[in-house]
């Protein structure tokens, strides 16, 4: 049981982060306080993905450590793979970074709008105005 | 409602803990996310791209696609943010 926890503690921490995210989204009246729920729970997912690239054993990180210039034909130093983390979730995890801070904005743009319209930012006195 | 909430997170919480048990273990170098098209990118970096940052590579070389796709978005977004903060001026009645 206790290897069970140590071997995939990694996923257990980011999930209980983006638990906490999840209950801001949906337990907290206020709006802006929803939108930094959102917030912690995109960032809990994408360091999520990049706990996936680690690599026991030395393994450093994925910049080449004695590149050769460009030989083309020359001898090649052949590239150990388990001496490099994983790149792929990393390069994977920018383009969700760019689109967690896309929706950040548009979601306060949103807010700045109902603000305008209603006065308030809390989410009962939203819905009674409406009626 | 707070009450009703924090039991569905915690549900949540636990079905997603137990939906782990079936993942690889941190730091196992066999596994699957490590093992089909991420080696040749980590050998061949250098052979193709000639660019020993294996990030900017992978990035600006072999999914310059997603690149784009990412330019697109920031673009939708900066449109639809200006688009949506203008302030309509009052009409003067002439």
């Amino acid at each position: 049981m206790l290897e069970f926890i140590v071997s995939k503690y990694n996923f257990w921490i980011y999930i209980i982060l983006m638990m906490i995210g999840f209950y801001a989204m949906i337990a907290k009246h206020n709006l802006v306080k929803k939108i930094i729920g959102m917030n912690i729970f995109q960032t809990a997912i994408i360091l999520f993905f990049v706990s996936t690239a680690y690599k026991k054993g030395g393994a450093t990180l994925p910049i080449l450590l004695n590149p050769h210039g460009h030989g083309h034909g020359a001898a090649e130093s052949a590239v150990a793979v388990s001496q490099y983390i994983n790149p792929l979730p990393h390069v994977l995890m920018l383009t969700a970074i760019v689109v967690m801070v896309a929706t950040l904005g548009v979601a306060l743009a949103i807010v700045i709008m109902i603000y305008r319209k209603y006065g308030t930012l809390n989410e009962d006195e939203i819905i009674k105005a409406m009626k | 409602m707070r009450v009703i909430s924090f039991i569905v997170t915690v549900l949540t919480g636990a079905l997603l803990i137990y939906g782990t048990v079936d993942m690889p273990n941190w730091g196992d170098p066999n596994s699957p996310a490590s093992k089909h098209v991420s080696p040749r990118y980590i050998t061949k970096t250098e052979i193709e791209t000639a660019t020993p940052n294996m990030v900017t590579s992978v990035l600006a070389d072999y999914r310059g696609y997603d690149t784009l796709g990412e330019t697109t978005v920031i673009f939708t977004a900066g449109m639809s943010c200006a688009l949506l903060l203008r302030r309509r001026k009052k009409k003067t009645t002439r």
